[in-house]
């Protein structure tokens, strides 16, 4: 099957948060009481029970005008992801049909490993069952023929679920369209995200958008070096040692020195 | 035990070599379990990957304890090197690699001995430190992950050095394992291994020799 992504086009965004609902409810996750914040935004972030959210931000241009600008905040399944690098158990991992990052909950330890790694800060982990959370572009619809709950509830065609190549057209038309700020987000980095965006604005404009985000070098030293160079310097040692046992011999002590007599006799 | 035998060790430094010796073992194993995915099934084999990170996460609560009172124990003696012997003894590989006419004298533990208890000593302190780290994350994602390359770090130079530790406590060199069981090892290998120790020893009438009342 060809690989897919998710592509969101903030200017087609009115922000009426029906994907964060159908998101909510296809993944069975249950809102809890939260702040007024002064803000349509909420909850405030990304949590264990809330996988993607509509972020709402008031921009004044140059004139002193103000606009709002939309945001859709998820995963953003990246092509090489530290989480799955980072995962122990495998409980992170690609799909291998479209490449997204799925997350399997039955093997999740809580360990953490991919809220230090991810680039974007977005699995969150709960303590209350000691796992981590995030979107797994509703991996169980997708595989059965279905978008993505969030693409399906989405009135607009802000989001829309496809082809790679197809949604690569579409954005690079859209981005011509909204002229000379517009740009696309998420082709650049990381091998390629599944989530990408069509910006109408400035990518620095956006809040909480992360500029230049890769795998962190963090992660690269541990895995792609410091994990194979464990096993070599250990193997390293124990071939030495057993070279060093043949060719040198072994440090024995001489037998004869086992003299009390001689042994003073002999200073 | 034999009569002659020379007392190397007493109980309390036996526990505490063995406190932090199974600890890291143990941290080894469960260790591996996490950083492969194939040794995965080490986790399975304890009941399950979420059991596998409890125990690493605790043991090393229990490593950290028997680290700092090894180093405490073992300061003196191991934690300074000795000018100039011990540049000397390290110019002639301890007569562990060539064939060398005397090796120089050094005391109760030699540099390489001392190299290895150093490693331990600020490498596990580091492992510690970035363990507490990972598992709480107290700071930002940013900070927290620059444990891991530190973590894998200190695993390489452990895991090696251990299998250092092992050949030369084991068939490397024969007679230095009953100084970590019995604590009682022999006087030809106390004068190979431990010369200038076995002299002043004997020399203050400190030395213990089984069967024999305690001079001095």
């Amino acid at each position: 099957m060809p690989e897919k992504i998710k592509l969101y086009d903030d200017s087609k965004c009115t922000a009426c948060r029906g994907c964060q609902l159908a998101c909510k409810q296809w993944n069975g996750l249950k809102a809890k009481q939260t702040v007024n914040s002064g803000s349509y935004q909420n909850p405030p972030g990304l949590q264990p029970n809330t996988y993607m959210l509509i972020r709402f931000q008031d921009v004044a241009d140059d004139k002193g005008a103000v606009k709002w600008l939309f945001r859709k905040e998820a995963c953003m399944h990246c092509t090489e992801a530290a989480c799955v690098m980072a995962c122990p158990t495998g409980a992170l991992y690609y799909n291998n049909d479209f490449k997204i990052v799925g997350l399997n909950r039955e093997k999740c330890i809580g360990c953490k490993n991919c809220v230090a790694s991810c680039p974007f800060e977005v699995p969150k982990y709960d303590h209350e069952t000691d796992k981590v959370y995030k979107c797994d572009m509703c991996e169980s619809r997708i595989m059965n023929g279905l978008e993505p709950a969030c693409v399906k509830a989405c009135p607009t065609g802000a989001l829309k679920w496809g082809d790679k190549a197809d949604m690569m057209k579409i954005a690079a038309a859209r981005v011509k369209e909204l002229g000379e700020s517009a740009s696309v987000y998420g082709d650049k980095f990381v091998g390629g995200t599944h989530l990408m965006y069509v910006l109408q604005e400035k990518p620095s404009v956006y809040a909480e958008l992360k500029q230049d985000p890769h795998v962190p070098y963090s992660v690269l030293a541990w895995k792609s070096w410091l994990k194979p160079l464990s096993l070599l310097a250990a193997g390293g040692v124990i071939g030495g040692s057993f070279l060093h046992y043949i060719i040198h011999g072994p440090k024995t002590p001489d037998e004869d020195d086992n003299q009390v007599n001689k042994a003073e006799g002999g200073k | 035990m034999k009569k002659g035998l020379i007392k190397a060790t007493d109980a309390f430094e036996r526990v505490v070599h063995w406190a932090l010796a199974i600890s890291c073992m143990i941290l080894f194993i469960t260790g591996l379990g996490m950083m492969f995915h194939s040794f995965n099934f080490i986790g399975t084999v304890m009941g399950g990957m979420r059991i596998l990170k409890y125990v690493h996460n605790f043991t090393g609560i229990f490593f950290a304890v028997s680290l700092a009172v090894a180093v405490r124990m073992w300061w003196k003696e191991a934690g300074k090197f000795e000018m100039p012997e011990d540049i000397d003894w390290m110019k002639a590989a301890g007569g562990y690699l060539w064939h060398v006419e005397k090796v120089p004298e050094v005391g109760k533990y030699n540099p390489g001995q001392k190299a290895f208890f150093l490693a331990v000593a600020v490498f596990g302190a580091i492992m510690f430190v970035t363990g507490i780290l990972m598992w709480f994350q107290p700071f930002s994602p940013g900070l927290i992950v620059l444990s891991y390359p530190l973590h894998a770090l200190g695993f390489v130079i452990l895991f090696a050095f251990f299998f250092v530790h092992l050949y030369l406590g084991t068939v490397g060199s024969p007679g230095s394992a009953p100084a970590m069981f019995s604590g009682w090892v022999t006087r030809a290998w106390a004068k190979k291994q431990h010369p200038r120790w076995l002299r002043e020893m004997e020399e203050s009438g400190r030395l213990e020799v089984y069967g024999e009342e305690k001079k001095g």
